[in-house]
C-alpha cells in the first residue's frame, strides 16, 4: 500500500499495483488495507487514551494524573446508580431485543401473507418502515409531545376509559423506563422486519408444501418451519441490534435525562453526565471500560455464532 | 360440504383477523409520523390546543416557507446531503474491497482483522467522545467536512464490511476463479464480474450507511461549530432554544429531513431486502 | 483505493491552500461561543459584532452560536482539549470548573495592561485570586402571572408570601379545565430548576442554603421551603409531568393558559409576547415566608463573559470584553435582552424596554441580587443532586428533612 501510494497514480504506479494483486499472498492485505488502516488512525488513539483515563486519577483534570490501577472501577461499582444503571441498560436492551424480534416477526409474517392485495402489501412495506428514517433527535422530541401529560395518548386513553387520570409516562419513575423501552421499541423494530421480509422469501417452497402433506397446520409450520429458517437471521441481528443497543444515547437523554430520580440512568447516560455535569473523566472513561467490555463479550457470541452459520 | 364451509369460514375469519392486525400495525408504526405531520402544519399555539386535535384549524405553512427562506437552514441540508452522500460512496468502496479479501481469501491476519473489523463496532461512541476530539482538532480538521465523512467511515464500515461480506459469499466463488484462470488479475475479477452482480449487497450497504450518516447526532454535533458545518439533526436540535421549542418548525424540518431517506429506501427497496438478508445470513 | 486516495489529495491540496490565503491576511480572527444570539432578536448581537469589527480594524469576529445546552457542552469538551474559542460566554455555574481546569483565563493581567476599570463592572466572579467572569447582563426571575385566569378565580391582590400564594394556586387549579396554579420544571437533563424553581423560593426569604461557603442544606429555611413544595405538589396544584419537565416546557405552559403562576426569567418577556400575543401577565416578586420583611433576595442568572486561557489573542479578546461591558454598548445590549447591566453606569433605554420591565426594576431595587449557586464548583452536578433527592420527596419516598439531609451529604463531598 505504502509502495503504491508512493509513486504517482500514473500508469507504473497502477501497473505494480496490478503485479502486486497477482500474488495470492500479499492481495488479501492490499484490499483490507484501507479499511484497517482507517480503523488505526482513527480508533486506536481514542480508545488506547480511554482506557489509560480510566487507570488515571483525574485524567484531564490534573496537570500530572496518578496511576491509580482499578480504583476507578472499585469507585463506580461501589456507586449504587451505576450499579443500577447497568441493570436499567440490561432491561432496556433485553426488553427492546425481545420485542424488536416480536413486532419485526409478526408484521414480516403479516408482510409475506397470500391473503392480502399486492399493492397493498408494498404499500404497507413502506409505511412499516417509516419510523427507521428518523434520527434521535425527532423520535425523542415526538414522543415527548405525544406522551405529555396533557398529550394525545392519554387523552385518548382517558377518552377510552383505560386509564382515568393524566399518566406521566417519561416523568413518573414507575412508567419512565417502560415508555423509553416502547419507544426505543418503536424506533427500532424496521430493520428486523425488511431482514425477516427478505429472509421469509427466501424459504423455499417447499419446504412448506413437504410440511402440509404432513399435515402441518399454519402454527406448526410457523414453528417447524419458519422458525428455525429464520433463526440465524433472528440471532444475528438480535446480537448487533443489542449491542446497539446498549449504547444508545440521545434518545434516554433527550426524553428523560436519566430520571425521574434514576430510574432511567443506563451506563450511557452515567458515562455523560460523570464526563459532563461532575468533569471526572477517569470515572467516565472506566464506565465507559465497562461498557465496552460487556459489549465486547456481546461480540464474542456474535462471532461464534457467525462460525456455527458458516 | 359442512367441512369444507367451516374451513372457508374459519379462512375468512383468519383474513379478517390477518386486516385487523395490519391496520393495527399501521397505526402503531404511523401515528407518531402522522402527528408530526400535522404538527408541522400547526401554529405553535395551536399545537398545546386542549384536547390535542389531530387535524390543525388552520394550516398554515409558516414553519416550511420559514425553513425555505433561510439559507442557513437549507445550508444544513447541504450539508447533510453532502457528508451522507462522500460518506455513502467511499464506505461502498472501502468496504467492497475489505469484504473481497474475506469472502475471497485466506490469509494469516484474516482472523485478527476480521475481530478488529467486528470488534469496532462494538465501541460505544459516546465513550471516545473526549479524546477522539482531541485527535481530531490534532489533525487539524475540525469544523471541517473531512471530520465528519472520517468520523462516519469508521461508524459505518463494521457493519457495511459484514454486509457485503454476507453477500460476496453468496457469490460463487467459480466466476471470479474463471477471470483468473483466463489470466485476469483479482482486480479485474473484482470490477468486471464481482460488481455487477452485487447490486443488492452494495445497495443495502449504501443505504445502510446513507442512513447512519444521515441521522448522527452526537459528533456532528462535537465536531463541528460554525453554521456553515451544521447538519439536519443539529439544526434540528438548535431549534431547541433554551427557553422554547420552535415545535412546528422542528417538525418540518424533520419531515423535510426523512423525506429524502424515503425517497432513497422506495428506489433501492427491492434490492435492499435481498441484500441485508444475505448480509446478514453469511457475514 | 483510489477514491480514497485522490480525496487526501484534494485535502492535503485545501489545506496548503486554505494556508496561503491564511498567510495574506494580518487580521486577528476572534471566535466568540455564547448562547446569546439565538435568545436576542435576529442579527442584533451580529450587529453589535460588526460595530466593534468598525472600530478595531485587523479584529474580525465570529460568533459561535447555539442553544445553552449545546453551547455548555461545546464549551466542557472544547476545555478539555485546549481548544476553547477565545472569547467565551459563560454561565456562573461553570466558572469554577472552568478556571480549576485550567481551561479560562485569570483577568486580571489584562485588566492591568489595559487600564479597564474594573469598578464599573457589577459583580466580578472570583475563583481564589483570579477574576474569571464578567457578567454582561444580569436576569431576574419575578414570578409570572397570567392575570385573566386570576381575575377569573377570583384572586385580585398579587401574592406577596408563601400563604397567598398557595391560596391563588388553589383558586387557580381547576383540573377538570386542565389549569393549574404553578408549574414546577424538574428534568434531570438540565437540572436548573432547582435554582430557578426551588431555591428562589429560600433566597427570596432573604434565606441561604450555604454558611460560610459550605453546603448548609439542612437548615430550617431550605427544608421548609421544601416542605412547602411539597405540600403543593401534594394538593395537586402543580402542573403534571414534573419529572420530566424542561425549562421550556414550564413557558410553554404558562403561554398557553394552562398553569396560573410561574417563577421565570425575565428574559422570557419577548418571547411570551411573541408566542402568545394576547396573554395578559404581569409581574411579582417571589413570595417571601409570612411575615418576612427584610430584603428579598432576587434569583438571577448572568450572561457572563471570560477569556479562554489558550487563545493566542488574549489582548484582542479583553478588547471585545471590555467593549461588551462598557457603559454605552452594555446599555445597548440589555435593552434588546430585557436584563440589567453589567456596567454599572450603563443606563438601560427602558422606553424600549417592554413595559413590566420598569416593574421588574422596582422589583430589582427593593431587593438584592441572590443565586449561591455561582462560583461553586460543578454547581449543575450539585442542582442535578438536590433534584434527585427532591424527586424523591415529591414521590414520597423520603420527607423533606431526609432529601434535605441527603443533599448536604453529596454536596459535602462535592466541596
Amino acid at each position: 500500500m505504502a509502495f503504491a501510494t508512493a509513486q504517482s497514480p500514473g500508469a507504473i504506479g497502477r501497473g505494480m499495483a496490478y503485479a502486486l494483486l497477482h500474488r495470492r499472498k500479499l492481495a488479501p492485505y492490499l484490499y483490507v488495507a484501507p479499511s484497517v488502516s482507517l480503523f488505526f488512525l482513527l480508533m486506536l488513539y481514542p480508545m488506547v487514551a480511554v482506557f489509560r483515563y480510566s487507570l488515571l486519577d483525574g485524567a484531564i483534570l490534573k496537570p500530572s494524573p496518578k496511576f491509580v490501577w482499578f480504583d476507578n472501577f472499585l469507585q463506580i461499582f461501589s456507586d449504587p446508580v451505576f450499579v443500577q444503571a447497568i441493570g436499567h441498560t440490561l432491561y432496556f436492551s433485553i426488553m427492546s431485543v425481545i420485542f424488536h424480534i416480536i413486532v419485526g416477526l409478526s408484521f414480516a409474517l403479516m408482510l409475506n401473507s397470500d391473503r392480502i392485495a399486492r399493492p397493498l402489501q408494498s404499500i404497507l412495506r413502506v409505511l412499516y418502515i417509516l419510523p427507521w428514517l428518523f434520527t434521535a433527535v425527532i423520535i425523542a422530541i415526538i414522543w415527548r409531545l405525544i406522551l405529555d401529560p396533557n398529550g394525545v395518548i392519554n387523552a385518548i386513553l382517558m377518552a377510552l376509559h383505560i386509564v382515568d387520570f393524566k399518566v406521566e409516562w417519561f416523568s413518573s419513575s414507575r412508567t419512565a423506563i417502560h415508555a423509553l423501552t416502547f419507544v426505543n421499541i418503536w424506533a427500532g423494530y424496521p430493520l428486523y422486519m425488511v431482514t425477516l421480509l427478505a429472509g421469509l422469501q427466501g424459504i423455499p417452497r417447499d419446504l412448506y408444501e413437504a410440511a402440509s402433506i404432513d399435515g402441518a397446520g399454519p402454527v406448526r409450520q410457523l414453528l417447524h418451519v419458519t422458525l428455525p429458517q429464520l433463526k440465524p437471521i433472528i440471532v444475528s441481528i438480535a446480537l448487533l441490534d443489542f449491542i446497539w443497543t446498549m449504547q444508545v444515547f440521545p434518545l434516554v437523554w433527550m426524553t428523560t435525562g436519566g430520571g425521574p430520580i434514576h430510574a432511567t440512568e443506563m451506563m450511557s447516560i452515567y458515562t455523560y453526565k460523570a464526563a459532563f455535569s461532575r468533569f471526572q473523566f477517569s470515572i467516565a472513561s472506566a464506565s465507559a471500560v465497562v461498557l465496552f467490555i460487556i459489549s465486547m463479550s456481546m461480540t464474542y457470541f456474535y462471532i461464534k455464532h457467525q462460525k456455527a452459520v458458516r | 360440504m359442512a367441512t369444507v364451509s367451516r374451513f372457508e369460514r374459519r379462512s375468512r375469519l383468519v383474513t379478517l383477523l390477518l386486516y385487523c392486525g395490519l391496520a393495527a400495525g399501521l397505526v402503531f408504526a404511523c401515528f407518531p409520523i402522522v402527528w408530526m405531520f400535522f404538527t408541522s402544519l400547526k401554529s405553535n399555539t395551536e399545537i398545546f390546543a386542549l384536547p390535542p386535535r389531530i387535524l390543525p384549524k388552520v394550516f398554515t405553512f409558516e414553519a416550511y416557507a420559514s425553513i425555505f427562506s433561510d439559507t442557513a437552514k437549507l445550508r444544513f441540508f447541504l450539508n447533510s446531503y453532502l457528508v451522507a452522500g462522500v460518506v455513502t460512496l467511499l464506505t461502498v468502496v472501502v468496504a467492497l474491497l475489505a469484504a473481497y479479501a474475506f469472502s475471497r481469501y485466506e490469509f494469516r491476519l484474516k482472523k485478527p482483522f476480521n475481530l478488529l473489523v467486528i470488534s469496532t463496532q462494538t465501541v460505544p461512541p459516546i465513550t471516545l467522545l473526549i479524546p477522539y476530539f482531541g485527535m481530531v482538532v490534532a489533525f487539524g480538521i475540525f469544523d471541517t467536512y473531512y471530520a465528519l465523512i472520517l468520523t462516519y467511515m469508521v461508524f459505518t464500515l463494521p457493519y457495511a464490511i459484514l454486509l457485503m461480506t454476507g453477500y460476496l459469499n453468496t457469490l460463487p466463488k467459480d466466476l471470479d476463479e474463471a477471470v483468473l484462470v483466463d489470466g485476469g488479475t483479482s482486480w479485474t475479477a473484482l470490477w468486471r464480474v464481482i460488481v455487477p452482480l452485487s447490486v443488492p449487497g452494495i445497495v443495502a450497504t449504501a443505504v445502510y450507511t446513507f442512513l447512519l450518516a444521515w441521522n448522527e447526532f452526537l459528533f456532528a454535533l462535537t465536531l463541528t461549530k460554525s453554521m456553515d458545518m451544521r447538519t439536519v439533526p443539529i439544526g434540528i436540535s438548535l431549534l431547541m432554544g433554551q427557553h422554547a421549542f420552535e415545535w412546528n418548525e422542528m417538525m418540518a424540518m424533520s419531515v423535510l429531513g426523512s423525506l429524502p431517506l424515503l425517497i432513497l429506501y422506495l428506489i433501492a427497496q427491492r434490492y435492499f431486502l435481498v441484500g441485508m438478508t444475505a448480509g446478514s445470513m453469511k457475514g | 483505493m483510489r477514491l480514497l486516495k485522490s480525496t487526501l489529495l484534494a485535502k492535503s491540496a485545501a489545506l496548503a491552500l486554505a494556508l496561503t490565503i491564511g498567510g495574506a491576511h494580518a487580521e486577528t480572527n476572534l471566535e466568540f461561543i455564547q448562547w446569546w444570539e439565538p435568545e436576542l432578536p435576529a442579527g442584533a448581537l451580529r450587529g453589535i459584532m460588526d460595530d466593534f469589527e468598525a472600530q478595531n480594524p485587523g479584529i474580525k469576529v465570529t460568533l459561535i452560536s447555539g442553544p445553552y445546552a449545546n453551547t455548555r457542552d461545546q464549551i466542557v469538551v472544547g476545555a478539555a482539549s485546549g481548544t476553547l474559542s477565545d472569547v467565551v460566554g459563560l454561565d456562573g455555574a461553570w466558572v469554577n470548573d472552568l478556571a480549576k481546569q485550567g481551561a479560562i483565563a485569570d483577568l486580571n493581567p489584562l485588566i492591568s495592561a489595559s487600564g479597564f476599570d474594573v469598578n464599573e463592572v457589577a459583580a466580578v466572579i472570583k475563583v481564589g485570586d483570579g477574576s474569571y467572569m464578567f457578567p454582561v447582563a444580569s436576569f431576574v426571575y419575578p414570578v409570572f402571572m397570567n392575570l385573566d385566569l386570576l381575575k377569573e378565580a377570583g384572586v385580585d391582590t398579587m401574592p406577596s408570601n408563601r400563604t397567598e400564594f398557595v391560596d391563588a394556586a388553589r383558586k387557580l387549579t381547576s383540573a377538570d379545565k386542565n389549569q393549574y396554579g404553578w408549574v414546577l420544571p424538574l428534568s434531570l437533563e438540565s437540572p436548573n430548576g432547582i435554582q430557578n424553581d426551588v431555591m428562589s423560593w429560600v433566597w427570596a426569604s432573604g434565606d441561604s442554603m450555604l454558611k460560610d461557603g459550605k453546603p448548609d442544606v439542612t437548615n430550617e429555611a431550605v427544608v421548609g421551603t421544601l416542605e412547602f413544595i411539597k405540600s403543593m405538589y401534594d394538593e395537586g396544584l402543580i402542573s403534571p409531568g414534573t419529572f420530566a419537565k424542561k425549562e421550556q416546557d414550564k413557558v410553554e405552559e404558562f403561554v398557553n393558559g394552562r398553569v396560573g403562576m410561574m417563577v421565570d426569567s425575565l428574559a422570557h418577556i419577548n418571547l411570551i409576547r411573541e408566542r402568545n400575543p394576547d396573554l395578559n401577565f404581569g409581574i411579582t416578586a417571589v413570595p417571601a415566608v409570612d411575615g418576612y420583611t427584610g430584603k428579598r433576595g432576587l434569583p438571577y442568572a448572568s450572561w457572563g463573559i471570560g477569556v479562554s486561557a489558550n487563545s493566542e489573542h488574549k489582548e484582542e479578546a479583553f478588547k471585545l470584553v471590555s467593549y461588551l461591558m462598557s457603559k454605552d454598548v452594555n446599555a445597548k445590549l440589555v435593552s434588546i435582552a430585557n436584563a440589567f447591566p453589567g456596567n454599572v453606569n450603563a443606563k438601560p433605554d427602558f422606553v424600549t424596554s417592554d413595559a413590566l420591565f420598569g416593574k421588574a426594576f422596582e422589583i430589582f431595587q427593593e431587593g438584592y441580587l441572590a443565586n449561591e449557586f455561582v462560583g461553586l464548583p460543578v454547581a449543575e452536578e450539585l442542582m442535578r443532586q438536590m433534584d434527585v433527592e427532591v424527586q424523591g420527596m415529591l414521590e414520597g419516598n423520603q420527607s423533606a428533612a431526609e432529601a434535605a439531609a441527603k443533599t448536604q451529604a453529596q454536596w459535602e463531598t462535592a466541596f
